[in-house]
């Protein structure tokens, strides 16, 4: 953080302001800082119209004329405040973010709180180079909260900044466009695209273990038992019905899930492209998690242990995500 | 882009099918495009209405079957063949009618090609376009409340179009496109009572849209006049009225003609009598004389129909003659020397001025060439009217051998005397004349109304060497004054004769009073029949009618007085009154200047307000804090989604029975908020607060 300019620092203040504005925040309450509105082209050839009807007005003397043409001004002056206000108050708020695949739409989840009375025609969009951006509209209730989901297409995998999200009003009359820009605090991770169908494991594997376990996946519901929960345990086995009756949380035992171990290993995606081995990899990844067998990873430089469970995937997927 | 946004379901009944959104809208847009061409249909060729009727019910059962627009051909096609029935009807398609018809039957056609969200705006500001042509043919105050409900259509119109997503009611939008319009009324009256009025820009040729009086006459544009009800001036005496059959309204006088038409001289030449050298200003004062107010409706003309006689404000004259212009003041009206008010500018606003006549004063005086020139007649024209006026004076000589331009008085009693004794008929409607008007009318058909009488009666004195003219105007009022106002109407138009006669100088004669006396003497408008509706009302209520018209009347005078009249005069008298003395139109500038920048300012302070609203969840938590903030230095923190109830137990919890009380009172507010409605209670915010203050000093203690 830079030292507050001084006052004559006019160049400084400018890049002050300039760099506040884009500091990515975590949540945006939209006010007159941070709704820009100007005239559309619309309300050009509306001002254009109300010239028009002003000079036919003096040129016939019509009183009625100029009741009209003033009308008119002071309805596009009142809209201006009306789509200024459809914007104004509103709080966007980022929901934690839910990493996806490449190739497939990330969501970007959105909490809209609306303090005052509902928004017809606000558009949502995000800034992805197309022009213009591409707008969703939606109806804000009155005095609460709306979710909003913005999906977009990630370039490939790693973990990315967000998109600038562009929140943009015309309503009512369409002569002004009232929008604001946020950039939303977080990185969106994508993972490697899986490939599809899943391969079949690595032959290398499928000696050491006792049994397939492209076999074995469908069997991680077939339950011997139930334990207390513990961390890393999929949702897929709590008991949900018991948690519900007891408020305890009760895992079921899968056969052999902690039984067998699995090490997924860079050399045995081989004889393939670098990306290709990465998909697959992430194919075995999440067929291994769904499983629930133990398993490892390792790749050039990265080193996974042995382990199962929601953590363990994410880790394993966002280390092939960077790789 | 995916927006998952719980989408208002669409209630379809069983039977009846609701159109989508989209079909619905279209409707709503093709019945308001009805709405507003409608009034253009009373005044424009019946194809029009055909055509956009057509056009209109076409597109709108498109919209409900929603079948596809038909393409660009079609309507290039049709917009062609409004053109040229267009160019046919009005050999222009720059006039003002010929450009409503193609603007209709435009708006009509657009409605066609609706395809994106451009175009949809083409057809809103054709909209508002449409809605001012209205004003060019009516400014009345029904006008006004029609107009009003299509200005409210197309901002509905216009809020639905951009509401895209949802099915908003189009009850919702109206509200919507109100609530901008009545928050936009404040800005209106601002602008209309203070934006500068100034005159036209460039001239326009408007004049002919005007019925009324004319600088010229050709027989028979009269009788348009005649069926035109409408209101030319309202007149108001001081003291009694004078009998209906002295009120003549002295308009443009008609001095040369070419045998076909009669005109004026075209703009004043700056040539008064007193300018020339008349004794007493050239008129001469007989009896005495009558004040009166007269407002005079815009004409267009550069003539200000004066009471006869209305001389000069002059004060080697006369102290008590005079005329006071009271609004268009700017017009300055002069006298010219056959005593035409005329203007410098056309008169395009309402005149109200204050003036003094001399019922029986005479133009006295005037130049050779003047008298030369009310004798001239075109040669070659009215061979037999010529012919029959010098065998009538070799039959009636004046007495005495004298000559007839010496002492016309006998001759043109002689004159009344045969256009009362040979059959000469009054009528509206004399029909059409073709060959030469003044033969076939005063020989042959002797059938017309007053300008037949008077320009042939004209002919007939110059043609017996009688120097004489012809002057219209307006002759009597109606009966009845409303507000003490005399209204005189369009039918009121008439025109007269002046005739020389060298002993009393310029002498009114009124040869249709010789025919249809009561025309004159009760100054009774020419009036058509009255329709079917108009009788029936009469025929349940006699006299029903009149007092409608009276009271409808006066609803448009004053409309016509606060809305329509209000002019750079009245915006001046109201800066006097805000205490500006004298004002300009820099200084209406100024107040607008101020007005509208304090209309921003309080624009933005409302913006302000607004953007500092909170939900009644985030006021809950604020309050809650604000109250709860001595227990800060206690570590009482109150986080955002904590109700009271749960701060209050969190309190109980935390300090045992000495919260109890705070705590309670906290549950209170819960319940406030949460519990079930009808619980009669208020909010004890203060109540809380006096609770954490016992707290701390209990904690503290």
């Amino acid at each position: 953080m830079t030292a507050r300019p001084s006052i004559f620092d006019a160049r400084g203040r400018w890049r002050a302001w300039w760099d506040a504005r884009r500091q990515p925040r975590e949540s945006q309450t939209l006010t007159q800082r941070n709704i820009y509105i100007v005239p559309s082209r619309a309300g050009l050839a509306f001002c254009v119209t109300l010239l028009l009807l002003l000079v036919v007005s003096i040129n016939y003397q019509l009183s009625l004329g100029f009741a009209l043409t003033f009308l008119l001004a002071g309805s596009a002056a009142a809209s201006m405040q009306m789509t200024h206000g459809s914007l104004r108050g509103l709080t966007l708020h980022l929901k934690p973010l839910v990493p996806a695949f490449d190739g497939e739409a990330a969501v970007l989840e959105m909490v809209v709180t609306n303090p005052g009375r509902s928004r017809m025609g606000v558009g949502f969009g995000l800034d992805l180079g197309a022009r213009p951006i591409p707008l969703a509209y939606a109806e804000i209730a009155a005095e609460g909260q709306s979710a909003v989901h913005l999906s977009w297409l990630a370039p490939g995998r790693g973990l990315h900044g967000l998109p600038l999200v562009r929140v943009e009003s015309r309503y009512p009359f369409g002569l002004f466009r009232a929008w604001t820009i946020w950039r939303p605090a977080g990185r969106q991770w994508v993972y490697p695209r899986p490939e599809s169908p899943t391969p079949p494991w690595p032959l290398a594997q499928a000696a050491q273990g006792d049994d397939k376990p492209a076999a074995r996946s469908g069997t991680g519901t077939e339950f011997e038992g139930v334990r207390a929960y513990r961390r890393g345990d999929t949702l897929r086995q709590v008991v949900w019905k018991k948690a519900a009756r007891t408020g305890e949380m009760i895992s079921r035992e899968t056969a052999g899930a902690v039984q067998r171990e699995l090490r997924l290993h860079w050399s045995q995606a081989q004889g393939l492209e670098p990306e290709a081995r990465l998909s697959r990899l992430a194919a075995w990844v999440v067929a291994a998690d769904a499983a629930g067998h133990d398993w490892g990873l390792s790749l050039p430089g990265v080193e996974l242990a042995p382990a199962n469970g929601t953590p363990h995937r994410h880790a394993a997927l966002q280390a092939l995500a960077r790789w | 882009m995916v927006t998952r946004v719980a989408d208002a379901s669409v209630s379809s009944g069983a039977r009846w099918r609701a159109p989508s959104r989209e079909a619905r809208d279209t409707l709503f847009m093709v019945a308001l495009i009805g709405w507003t061409i409608a009034p253009h249909l009373f005044h424009l060729p019946l194809w029009v209405a055909g055509m956009a009727g057509v056009v209109l019910a076409w597109r709108g059962w498109l919209a409900w079957r929603q079948a596809p627009l038909p393409g660009r051909g079609t309507v290039l096609a049709l917009l062609g063949v409004a053109a040229v029935l267009t160019f046919t009807a009005e050999k222009t398609l720059v006039s003002k009618d010929a450009g409503v018809t193609l603007l209709v039957v435009l708006m009509a056609l657009k409605t066609l090609e609706l395809r994106a969200r451009r175009d949809a705006l083409v057809v809103f500001f054709l909209g508002f376009l449409m809605v001012l042509t209205t004003f060019l043919y009516s400014q009345s105050f029904l006008t006004a409340v029609g107009t009003g409900l299509s200005v409210w259509g197309w901002l509905t119109a216009l809020t639905l179009a951009h509401i895209p997503a949802g099915r908003p009611t189009i009850r919702q939008a109206a509200g919507l496109a109100g609530r901008a319009a009545l928050i936009g009324t404040p800005v209106m009256v601002a602008l209309f009572l203070l934006f500068p009025r100034i005159g036209p820009l460039w001239p326009s040729a408007n004049s002919a849209t005007r019925t009324g009086l004319s600088d010229h006459l050709q027989l028979g544009s009269v009788a348009d006049l005649a069926s035109d009800d409408s209101i030319a001036m309202r007149v108001k005496f001081d003291g009694r009225a004078p009998e209906q059959a002295r009120l003549y309204f002295r308009g443009p006088v008609l001095i040369d003609t070419d045998g076909h038409e009669w005109r004026a001289q075209s703009a004043f030449d700056g040539r008064s009598r007193r300018a020339i050298g008349l004794r007493g200003g050239g008129v001469e004062v007989v009896g005495r004389t009558i004040s009166y107010d007269l407002t005079l409706e815009p004409t267009e003309l550069t003539w200000l129909p004066l009471l006869e006689l209305t001389p000069p404000s002059d004060a080697a004259a006369d102290a008590t003659h005079g005329v006071q212009v009271l609004d268009g003041t700017e017009l300055r009206p002069l006298p010219d020397l056959d005593l035409q008010w005329r203007t410098r500018r056309p008169i395009s606003e309402r005149v109200r001025l204050h003036a003094t006549a001399g019922l029986d004063d005479h133009l006295v005086g005037a130049t050779p060439d003047d008298l030369q020139q009310n004798l001239r007649l075109p040669p070659n024209f009215f061979p037999r009217t010529r012919a029959w006026s010098r065998q009538w004076l070799l039959d009636h000589p004046p007495p005495a051998h004298a000559e007839a331009a010496d002492n016309p008085d006998p001759v043109v009693q002689g004159l009344y005397r045969y256009i009362g004794s040979a059959g000469f008929i009054y009528t509206l409607s004399p029909g059409a004349y073709e060959g030469d008007p003044v033969d076939e009318f005063w020989l042959d058909r002797k059938v017309g109304f007053c300008e037949h009488f008077a320009t042939s009666f004209v002919v007939v004195l110059r043609a017996m060497g009688i120097p004489a003219r012809l002057v219209t105007g307006y002759q009597g009022t109606d009966a009845q004054p409303e507000d003490g106002w005399y209204v005189v109407r369009q039918s009121n138009a008439h025109a007269w004769v002046e005739y020389w006669n060298p002993a009393r100088g310029w002498v009114r004669a009124d040869p249709t009073a010789a025919v249809a006396p009561d025309r004159v003497e009760q100054g009774r408008a020419i009036r058509p029949a009255q329709g079917f509706v108009g009788s029936a009302i009469n025929s349940l209520s006699p006299g029903m009618v009149d007092r409608l018209r009276v009271w409808r009347e006066t609803l448009d005078n004053r409309w016509q007085e606060w809305v329509l009249g209000y002019n750079r005069n009245s915006q001046f008298d109201l800066l006097r009154k805000v205490g500006i003395s004298t004002p300009d139109t820099d200084d209406l500038g100024r107040l607008l200047t101020i007005v509208i920048s304090a209309a921003g300012i309080f624009g933005a302070a409302a913006a302000w307000w607004d953007a500092h609203r909170r939900t009644p969840g985030q006021r809950q938590t604020r309050r809650l804090a604000n109250a709860l903030r001595a227990l800060q230095a206690h570590g009482v923190q109150v986080a955002a989604h904590e109700s009271p109830g749960v701060v209050g137990t969190a309190l109980r919890r935390r300090f045992g029975v000495v919260a109890e009380e705070l705590a309670c009172r906290l549950d209170a507010m819960e319940r406030l908020r949460y519990g079930p409605p009808g619980t009669a209670m208020a909010a004890d915010w203060a109540g809380v607060r006096a609770g954490a203050r016992d707290l701390v000093a209990k904690l503290g203690r």
